[in-house]
């Protein structure tokens, strides 16, 4: 087990890959009565195709990765819940682009509880009944998502921004593909993805690092996996361009929401370049349109935008972009503002003072982001998945330039590269 | 009864509340003013918020506002605007990084900076000719009506929302914390001068700070900085629990919608002093607060109705909101399952299962308060506004020792009040 201290930010964390593969993380946390821990797969929606090692191709149904989350809670003796319930912890899961995530949160029992864990996850129960119990379920979420004007926008900006990847496919799938759904798909891809050297276990909080380990260590050895041969994965080869310049949504909404964004030319390669190409990216939005920016007053006092404005970007070696936008009774005109408001920078340029200020800031979340437990074990799968140092972010901050700033917002802030995702109502076009 | 860990000492008219603790990599503070939910007032004092964090007399020009947080290392300010029972919270809050993780010497230079910035943009607005700026209160005023038409973009608040409308004609309760659009427009920036100076006088002021600091350095810090005129505050007022309508009253509404929202509105007749608060909130556990509550696994797992079934106990006020979202072809079987938990419940049929399950939840769930600083400042702030003294360890042992009989006692006293199904427009006619 190798021992890691950070000093600067006052944390040791532990970490050592057991013999089947599995990687395990562990971080006490002095007085605190919770423990937080995270059991994810590198495994996500958009992991649609793959090669077996016999050499065939498999194309799954959209959606596959979050049903197996969903029926990776049922269990022959009922539904796993209550066997957390019974030792104080709360369960939950979630499934996003490239991994699914199984947690829980307890304040006793915490070897217990983590054994139910790693056991309910690595052990499926499928039936034909209850897969197609499920597809009921499932259904309801899908029509609750789709009555959701802020995941609406997301996805319509990312259908514009992508043609092909699978990242442009709904998490959940749609109502038509859960249907083709069965238990020999889902037994398949929990064999294919959910290999213990495919998944990362992190726990934080009032644990003791050597017994847990230890416990974690002997609840792997029992279970004679095999050795691990990583399906090829298969990705469609994305178009550089975007798809489209603007998708437009109908929903019932108070006032049209409007998200934009640019879709990164080529994504950086490797863990250190993708860092600094996120923590420049982050740095560069917050000068441009942070709510401490001219720019952002300006629209603000336009009234173009509102509280609900704001912005993030993904970026990994596959797809990176950036997510910039909110409520606005004018998206047309909107876009116009951005605009002029680029244009003015790219001609006068980032003033040193705010840069320092926006890094300092980003320094400030990155420290409290420690105070919650949730945030730093999902924030460090979420990194080292990527191939991200997770906890090097002071050192990535520090380093950066106003330079790679001004460079970053050169190259980002392409308008041949913009995308455009409106939702508004019929009656407010 | 464990003493409380919060130092707490009267200054200028405010209560100041410390929490010392090494855990926690920030100062968090909370500043809690809180007045009665009046129809004539609730608008005006929910706009008051958005103007402050536009500038104070420091910082007068929002961006320089805005800066200044960020030179605090990213120091986190917002503010939030809630409902306790009839009273309207407005609550600020600032989360700034601790001197040791950002100085090599160490010593409260951001403590002292993060208190001055959020007491100075309480105490010390940006004015103009004696009253608040123009154009902060105008653009103020477009925000909070934003804010309010938005409701409706999220259906599943929207249909709570419409739910305790119908539930409570003619309480204030029934209205948004942010108020009624309606009464936005005759808001000048005078008059709302005027209605900040009432309300900051007369408001209940709780000042809280968590982090590494000793009490004596929040309380000098405090005493300079806090200097509003103050009057002798109302007090909180935890009222009656509402009495239930002789008759169910049913409302359905269609929208645009792919899904029906159903909502329940329930009248539970216990409050947060109540002795019986323990066992409402295991009752509530039971009933739908979890996983494995009935509402969960009968109209979830069991019937595959929805992907979303729960209820949540509002001890201020003394009701239970049942939600869930279904196909609106299947609204009387969703609601007749929901009738049917709420009736086992009331005949006592409870497993020892669900009762110790729902206790380890709950109890969990206040032992992690203390591992978050703005955790346990909402859990003493809750206290003192209903004037009981429990700490979390005291109401976790309450909770142990509720049996099955306090809990059906409970189930015994719900009344059905209000069902509200919101559909969509197709499938033929609203009824």
């Amino acid at each position: 087990m190798k021992e890691i201290r950070y000093g600067r930010l006052h944390e040791t964390l532990y970490c050592d890959t057991l013999p089947n593969g599995l990687e395990v993380c562990l971080l006490p946390k002095t007085g605190f009565s919770k423990t937080y821990a995270v059991f994810s797969a590198r495994y996500g929606s958009a992991d649609n195709r793959f090669r077996k090692a016999d050499g065939t191709e498999v194309g799954l149904p959209d959606g596959i990765a979050h049903f197996l989350e969903h029926k990776m809670f049922e269990e022959p003796d009922g539904d796993v819940f209550q066997k957390f319930a019974a030792h104080g912890a709360s369960a939950n899961a979630f499934t996003s682009f490239d991994r699914t995530s199984y947690l829980f949160s307890a304040t006793r029992d915490v070897e217990e509880n983590v054994e139910t864990l790693l056991d309910f996850v690595q052990s499926p129960y499928f039936t034909d009944e209850n897969v197609e119990k499920e597809k009921g379920i499932i259904g309801q979420e899908i029509q609750m998502y789709r009555d959701h004007p802020d995941w609406r926008v997301y996805y319509g900006l990312i259908g514009a921004m992508y043609a092909l990847d699978p990242i442009r496919i709904d998490i959940a799938g749609s109502l038509e593909s859960i249907a083709a759904i069965d238990k020999e798909t889902l037994q398949l891809c929990h064999e294919t993805f959910y290999h213990p050297a495919n998944m990362l276990l992190f726990v934080v909080g009032n644990v003791e690092p050597e017994r847990l380990m230890e416990r974690i260590r002997s609840n792997q050895a029992g279970k004679g996996f095999g050795a691990y041969v990583p399906p090829e994965r298969l990705y469609p080869e994305e178009p550089e361009a975007v798809h489209r310049p603007v998708n437009v949504t109908e929903l019932a909404v108070a006032l049209p929401k409007c998200y934009f964004g640019f879709k990164e030319k080529k994504p950086a390669a490797g863990g250190a370049a993708l860092a600094r190409q996120e923590a420049a990216t982050r740095i560069m939005l917050d000068l441009v349109l942070g709510p401490g920016s001219e720019l952002y007053q300006a629209l603000y006092d336009e009234n173009l935008i509102s509280d609900t404005f704001g912005f993030d970007c993904q970026m990994t070696d596959r797809y990176a972009f950036s997510m910039i936008g909110g409520d606005t009774r004018d998206p047309e005109r909107l876009i116009e503002r951005v605009k002029e408001g680029v244009r003015k920078i790219a001609r006068n340029g980032f003033d040193e003072a705010d840069f320092e200020r926006q890094r300092r800031k980003r320094i400030g979340h990155f420290l409290r982001m420690f105070n919650s437990p949730e945030a730093v074990a999902h924030e460090y799968t979420k990194h080292r998945f990527r191939g991200i140092d997770p906890f090097g972010w002071l050192d990535v901050y520090e380093s950066l330039t106003l330079a790679d700033v001004r460079a970053r917002f050169e190259e980002h802030v392409n308008w041949d590269r913009l995308a455009v995702s409106i939702v508004r109502s019929g009656e407010n076009r | 009864m464990s003493a409380s860990p919060f130092i707490r000492k009267e200054i200028n008219g405010i209560r100041v509340h410390v929490l010392p603790s090494g855990r926690f990599k920030t100062y968090s503070v909370s500043l809690y003013a809180g007045s009665p939910l009046l129809e004539e007032t609730v608008t005006a004092n929910a706009v008051i918020p958005f103007v402050l964090r536009r500038g104070s007399a420091d910082y007068p020009e929002t961006r320089a506002f805005r800066a200044r947080l960020d030179e605090l290392y990213g120091a986190s300010f917002g503010f939030d605007v809630y409902k306790r029972g009839n009273n309207q919270i407005i609550q600020f809050r600032l989360d700034a990084v601790a001197d040791r993780y950002v100085s090599a010497k160490g010593g409260d230079g951001m403590l002292r900076d993060a208190l001055r910035f959020l007491i100075g943009t309480l105490c010390r607005p940006a004015l103009e000719n004696g009253r608040f700026v123009a154009r902060y209160v105008e653009a103020e005023k477009a925000t909070v009506q934003k804010r309010l038409e938005a409701v409706i973009n999220d259906k599943i608040r929207y249909a709570a929302e419409r739910c305790l409308e119908e539930m409570f004609p003619g309480d204030p309760f029934r209205l948004n914390a942010l108020g009624v659009i309606g009464d936005l427009e005759a808001i000048t920036p005078a008059s709302l001068f005027g209605r900040y100076r009432q309300w900051l006088a007369e408001a209940q002021i709780d000042l809280y700070v968590a982090g590494d600091v000793t009490p004596e350095a929040v309380f000098e810090l405090a005493a300079a900085s806090f200097d509003a005129a103050r009057e002798t505050p109302l007090p909180y007022r935890i009222g009656d629990p509402p009495a239930a309508k002789p008759a169910v009253k049913r409302v359905e509404e269609a929208l645009d919608v792919s899904q029906g929202k159903l909502n329940i509105g329930l009248v539970l007749p216990v409050l947060v002093p109540d002795a019986d608060y323990p066992a409402a909130l295991v009752y509530n556990g039971i009933l739908g607060g979890f996983p494995h509550s009935k509402l969960f696994v009968n109209v979830r797992e069991k019937a595959s109705l929805a992907y979303y079934a729960s209820s949540r106990y509002d001890g201020y006020k003394g009701m239970v909101m049942i939600q869930s979202g279904i196909d609106a072809k299947n609204r009387d079987r969703a609601l007749s399952i929901i009738e049917e938990q709420l009736d086992q419940l009331a005949a006592g049929r409870l497993s020892e299962a669900e009762m110790a399950q729902t206790k380890a939840l709950i109890v969990s769930q206040l032992k992690e308060l203390g591992d978050s600083a703005f955790d346990m400042i909402a859990f003493d702030f809750n206290s003192v506004l209903t004037g009981v003294g429990r700490s979390p360890e005291g109401l976790a042992r309450a909770v142990m020792d509720v049996a099955p009989d306090d809990v059906v006692r409970i189930a015994r006293q719900v009344r059905m009040d209000t069902v509200y199904f919101l559909r969509d427009r197709q499938g033929g006619e609203a009824r």
